[in-house]
């Protein structure tokens, strides 16, 4: 077990690597001179000046990655852009109320979604069952703008049980005020896609041999659907919801856009609409790194959930 | 066709008919107004080759056939203890299933619930049917570990199932379908899976407990020699009817119906060997077999016969994962080293695991061997450049054992036929490429037309036999046949292997044919090596062989051969 | 040619191939059909858009300022009656505003609309976002510009004169008074040929990317794999926007490239998959024994048994990249102003929401749920259709 964590590790860099690499271009190269991206958007040269020489933009390209491997190992990006205020300490004050959001509505969504589907999946081939799936297709036709249009002038605007957007100061009142219709929201746009791919899952597992042998013992229904399925598809689930962790944290941009909520999806877009590179930089870099760490455990967990796996 | 008119039998089936429906408006019949009888403390088998309608029929009895698409005749009746199975409700249904009636499946590894313990799934059963606390149940899970042969099933009870072997699953199946003292176990092809000397241990252990439980045994297959072994009575099935029904010595030693006499007599026998085997064809038609050639073909090999291939201490080794940054080797083929005479048959048996089917990936070069030289011409093929290959590859060729994935589903059959041929450079031109094409097709007894059609519109013997059309467009001088029977029902069995006779007799065809069928093996090889855990154990002449295993792991292989009925006497019908 | 006449007279029915199969299959599929037809409506509606022969004339002004639609009658609030910009001052939240549930009325400080020709240099407050800082509508002075020019036009008489604006537009009209109706069906344009150029780039870097990853396999998958994984642990939203961020010049073909050169990671997954298991089987290995070269079993035996998979990838992802193009487009980073999407009629319609002019957003929302839904639906009947599982019924 220690020496397969410890490979996997070791395997991680070269993604690491690559993912600075990949930063690297996109934004030193690609991206081009701050002095031209910046143009028409801080009128204050001395500024400008200041950030060519962080960057070392006069220097040979290694150089300039050697910096910025610097920074990624430091954890110091330097100052934005925009607003001068430290990459690092943008990063982590827009982590809490991304949480805040984003926890409450992960749990509820997961239960949800997979109440729904074991029971679409109880009544699969019926009538009932093409119904559901249709009306997930629709549910997911339409944009999740639209949904947060809506849903922000009817609960809000219109019917004011919801305040329209802000945040406020404390965490019970972010939590249970202001939090509230974004999760709402969260959970309706949540629903048709992951009711899919869990029904899927579960069906998949309904099908299978064992199945067949738990009937022929004359267990119920309703023991083989809780017990012996849920088991099985708890391990793509397990995997699914692991593997996504990174990529609903920034999913959320969209609500904490329209809701004014200061967490780390909003600040991505505030970036690129001010082409505030460091906060980009630092965001993509940290996030890929969540992203293979919880990839990692994700395997983990599933080797420790699935027996049929042996670590090697 | 008669049931057996035993007062009182466990079960009674009459009438039953089953169909499916494919899709708006086509619907499949499976069972045709099937009636038979399951009289108390017998072991009844249910004999068929596939599309039978046994696996069916067997669902049926326990309530188990999927209701979205299944459809039950109204007239259809599975009486048991008092009542039409059919009709109960689905609580009733439960209550009797595992209790009552219980059933054991042919792939144990997908039919036990891979993440839950051996001990769960059995305590479950035993809870739900018998009332037992949990302590209760684990003790007499134990007790019923042991009964089946599981060693230490103190500590296995905690096992998960893909920590066991596919032997011991099958026998915590069974465990679990006793488990409740039911009246009837039904099992479908629970051997068919497992390895020879596991499957006699498997058919020892069914036998019994059925013996000691004076439960009844439905056992399905569409092995014979195995219905010969075990079965008190019989119950032969094709195309969803029953052909004929009787007790087992009635139906070996009279078989009344030309299908049932068909079937005994395709498979190969371990006493005899006809010059061609029967086919299906010849008892169906009605013609007598005294216009056939009874003769036997005496096999062995000579001396001074002329050697065309010669192998040399051949090894192969795959490599996985170890550790850190340590790599473990597996040696699947060991030092293995024998002469193919020409125009001879070479047999290669083995259990799984043995290194058999290796062998013959590596002569090909499909895999690379690890040591070792293969002289062909002269020449060692296993040491040239692949370029240099490319000029020998169509001299040695290859017929796999899965006639539904070796064929490209997306090629029609004259691609599959013309392109070797293109590759080789055989053939001036499209035009006598598919000339050739036709001749081939028409020599392993397909009709021209063939060329036209996709495999998927082929069954598997004949998709077997455009495989050997395949490799015969390049004229080779070796064939490898791996398993290439063994996916076939007997009947298509005995077609094919008498094709591949016809062409060694005509082309002075070599052929290394690897199985794990004994009998088939005895049939049409000239000389057998036998291979266990890479190695080989022994070399001789087929009859020899047979006669006279010198090797422990040779005798113990011949000896978990079934015999069929009376022990080797085979059929005793005259024809 | 005594060949060629044997050839001939060998009598055969031309099999059903599995493409035939397929169709024959999809065509008792009703839904399927159903949307088959939806999605080839729009497509064809797309084509004639491009080619200017409807909707060719959007950006015209031909109704007066938030025009209702024809079936609701009247506007009874008469809007203004010329191009004038009217300032939604109040997008909700305005800086700094603590809101308190039951909200701010948004129209409590509208200001007086601006005279005609008075408008250049007041770009539009930014619609964007709401946020504590004061910052800068990248659009600010394009818009200016833009206006500036209808300005110009308006003074040389090119625009539709006042009088004769339509009361009523088929489907509405927006701020300026332009036809929802024709806005809808050029938005549509832009969204799907994104959407399939897109899927067709992306699908086709997986796909070559798999397959070579899947066939080769060892240290040429070991690559493929590591460049896959770097892609893949940068969340794809996040990648988009980064790309977005660099790119500083906007147009439909840099949309198409960033969502098709980020966007491949998921058909290479699935494609390699195929390759690993087809190479595995027994048909290539036989391909192999008979002396096919690499080349030849990689793309002359596997792939006709994996085009199936790719085509309902293309399928899967032009959906996909739909919605995609509309996100960005509503954020600012997809098409250029004076391109129309339906992402951007949903950016102008969040403020319209506010004055109770809700037509834009029916119309751009209708439109696009009507057509991923229809080729959702038909995705689904396509990989039913196509399934393999299919094959092995008749005959055998």
């Amino acid at each position: 077990m220690r020496a397969y964590i410890i490979r996997r590790l070791w395997q991680m860099i070269p993604t690491m690597l690559g993912v600075i690499l990949l930063v690297f271009i996109l934004f030193n190269w690609i991206g081009g001179d701050p002095a031209y991206v910046l143009a028409g958007k801080i009128s204050n040269q001395e500024q400008i000046d200041n950030i060519r020489r962080q960057l070392g933009v006069d220097q040979p390209a290694w150089v300039q990655l050697w910096i910025f491997i610097k920074q990624v190992l430091t954890g110091d990006f330097g100052a934005s852009w925009s607003t001068n205020e430290k990459v690092g300490q943008i990063l982590a004050t827009r982590l809490g109320p991304s949480l805040t959001v984003l926890v409450p509505l992960l749990v509820i969504e997961t239960l949800t979604a997979i109440g729904l589907a074991l029971a679409v999946a109880y009544v699969r081939g019926a009538l009932t069952d093409r119904a559901v799936m249709i009306l997930c297709t629709v549910g997911l036709s339409i944009s999740i703008l639209v949904y947060i249009i809506v849903f922000q002038y009817f609960f809000a605007y219109k019917l004011g049980w919801f305040p329209v957007q802000g945040w406020g100061n404390g965490f019970l009142e972010n939590l249970f005020v202001y939090a509230s219709l974004p999760i709402l929201i969260g959970l309706v746009v949540s629903i048709a896609p992951n009711l899919r791919l869990y029904r899927t899952f579960f069906l998949d597992e309904i099908n299978q041999d064992y199945v067949r042998t738990a009937r022929a013992k004359g267990l119920s229904e309703n023991r083989i659907m809780w017990i012996h399925v849920l088991r099985n598809a708890s391990i793509p689930i397990i995997t699914h919801l692991m593997a996504g962790l990174p990529a609903l944290l920034l999913g959320q941009f969209l609500i904490e856009r329209f809701f004014s909520i200061p967490g780390i999806g909003r600040e991505v877009i505030l970036a690129v609409e001010r082409s505030d590179f460091p906060v980009i930089k630092a965001i993509t870099v940290y996030v890929a790194f969540a992203t293979i760490a919880t990839n990692l455990l994700a395997d983990l967990m599933y080797k420790a959930v699935d027996p049929r796996v042996q670590l090697k | 066709m008669k049931p057996n008119n035993e007062t009182n039998p466990l079960v009674r089936v009459r009438n039953l008919e089953v169909a499916f429906r494919i899709d708006r408006s086509v619907v499949f019949e499976a069972v045709k107004r099937v009636s038979f009888d399951i009289p108390q403390d017998t072991t009844v088998a249910l004999v068929g080759e596939s599309g039978s309608g046994k696996s069916v029929t067997a669902l049926a009895l326990l309530g188990l056939l999927p209701p979205e698409n299944s459809i039950i005749g109204a007239a259809s009746e599975v009486l048991f203890g008092g009542g039409n199975v059919l009709r109960r409700s689905a609580p009733e249904l439960r209550a009797m299933r595992g209790a009552d009636i219980s059933m054991i499946f042919q792939e144990p590894m997908t039919s036990l619930n891979p993440v839950f313990t051996v001990g769960f799934q059995l305590i479950e059963v035993l809870r739900l049917h018998m009332g037992m606390t949990p302590g209760e149940a684990r003790k007499r899970a134990i007790e019923l570990l042991d009964e089946v042969g599981i060693p230490d099933p103190g500590y296995k009870i905690d096992a998960y199932p893909s920590q066991m072997s596919g032997g011991q699953q099958q026998r915590v199946m069974i465990a679990m379908a006793i488990a409740c003292e039911p009246k009837l176990l039904i099992a479908d092809e629970p051997t068919t899976a497992l390895d020879v000397t596991i499957q006699k241990q498997i058919l020892d252990l069914i036998a019994a407990l059925q013996k000691k439980r004076r439960m009844s045994v439905l056992f399905i297959t569409h092995d014979l020699a195995v219905v010969g072994e075990i079965a008190d009575y019989v119950v032969v099935m094709r195309n969803g009817e029953i052909r004929e029904q009787g007790p087992a010595q009635q139906v070996f030693e009279n078989p009344q119906d030309a299908y049932t006499q068909a079937l005994l007599k395709c498979r190969p026998q371990l006493d005899r060997r006809p010059m061609r085997l029967p086919v299906i064809d010849d008892y169906m038609d009605g013609r007598t077999l005294g216009s056939r050639d009874m003769s036997e073909r005496t096999r062995g090999v000579d001396p001074g016969d002329a050697i065309v291939l010669e192998v040399n201490g051949l090894g192969k080794d795959f490599y996985s994962r170890e550790g850190l940054f340590g790599k473990r080797k597996f040696e699947a083929v060991k030092n293995v080293s024998f002469k193919l005479p020409k125009g001879k048959t070479l047999g290669l048996v083995g259990e799984s695991g043995s290194g058999k089917t290796t062998v013959g990936l590596t002569l090909m070069r499909l895999h690379e061997a690890s040591s070792g030289e293969a002289i062909f011409e002269g020449r060692d093929l296993l040491a040239m450049s692949p370029k240099e290959f490319m000029a020998y590859k169509r001299r040695i060729q290859i017929i796999f054992q899965n006639p539904y994935a070796s064929l490209n589903p997306r090629f029609i059959v004259g691609e599959i036929l013309t392109e070797p041929m293109q590759l080789h450079g055989i053939g001036a031109g499209g035009q006598e490429r598919t000339e050739l094409a036709f001749e081939l097709l028409q020599k392993v007894g397909l009709p021209e037309a063939s060329f036209y059609k996709y495999p998927h519109e082929f069954s598997g013997g004949q998709r077997q036999r455009i495989a050997i059309a395949r490799c015969l467009t390049m004229k080779p001088d070796i064939l490898i046949c791996d398993e290439s029977v063994s996916a076939l029902d007997v009947s298509v069995q005995a077609q094919v292997l008498n094709l591949l006779q016809d062409l060694q007799d005509e082309y002075q065809l070599s052929y290394i044919f690897i199985s794990h069928d004994l009998a088939v093996v005895k049939y049409i090889a000239d000389e057998i090596m036998v291979m266990s855990e890479g190695r080989i154990v022994e070399i001789a002449n087929s009859d020899e062989i047979y006669r006279n295993p010198r090797e422990p792991y040779t005798q113990r292989l011949l000896a978990s051969i079934p015999k069929g009925w009376h022990g080797g006497r085979g059929d005793a019908a005259p024809t | 040619m005594i060949a060629a006449t044997k050839v001939i007279a060998v009598a055969h029915t031309v099999s059903p191939g599995l493409w035939a199969l397929a169709w024959t299959r999809l065509k008792s599929d009703h839904v399927g059909m159903v949307s088959l037809a939806i999605v080839a409506a729009f497509i064809v509606m797309m084509v004639l858009s491009a080619l200017g022969l409807i909707a060719g004339d959007w950006a015209k002004e031909t109704g007066i300022n938030y025009a209702p639609p024809s079936f609701l009658g009247d506007d009874i609030e008469a809007g203004a009656r010329t191009g004038a910009v009217t300032s939604p001052a109040g997008t909700p939240g305005e800086p700094g505003s603590e809101t308190r549930p039951g909200g701010v009325d948004p129209l409590a400080d509208a200001p007086a609309e601006p005279k005609e020709g008075a408008k250049p240099a007041e770009a539009p407050a930014t619609e964007t976002n709401g946020d504590g800082g004061k910052s800068v509508d990248p659009l600010a002075d394009v818009m200016a510009d833009i206006k500036a020019g209808a300005a110009r036009e308006a003074a040389k008489g090119g625009a539709v004169p006042a009088e004769v604006r339509a009361a009523t537009l088929p489907f509405g009209g927006d701020k300026w008074g332009r036809d929802v109706l024709k806005k809808t069906i050029k938005g549509s344009q832009t969204s799907i040929f994104v959407g399939l150029a897109a899927a067709a780039v992306a699908v086709f870097l997986g796909t070559v990317f798999g397959a070579l990853a899947g066939y080769y396999g060892r240290w040429v998958d070991d690559f493929f794999n590591w460049f896959y994984s770097v892609f893949n642990s940068i969340p794809y939203l996040l990648l988009i926007l980064a790309v977005a961020a660099v790119l500083q010049q906007k147009g439909v073909l840099t949309i198409i490239l960033i969502l098709g050169l980020t966007g491949w990671t998921g058909t290479f997954r699935l494609i390699r998959g195929e390759y690993l298991k087809h190479k595995a089987r027994e048909y290539v290995q036989a391909a192999d024994a008979i002396g096919a070269s690499h080349l030849r079993r990689m793309f002359v035996h596997i792939f006709p048994n994996v085009s199936h998979v790719v085509l309902v990838q293309l399928s899967i992802y032009a959906v996909g990249f739909i919605k995609a193009e509309v996100i960005l487009s509503f954020l600012g980073f997809g098409v250029p102003v004076d391109v129309v999407s339906w992402g951007s009629m949903l950016n102008e319609a969040q403020n319209e929401l506010i004055l109770g002019k809700w037509w834009q957003l029916a119309a751009a929302t209708t439109a696009m749920a009507l057509l991923v839904t229809a080729f959702s639906l038909f995705t689904d009947a396509l990989r039913d259709a196509l399934d393999p599982k299919l094959k092995g019924r008749s005959g055998a």
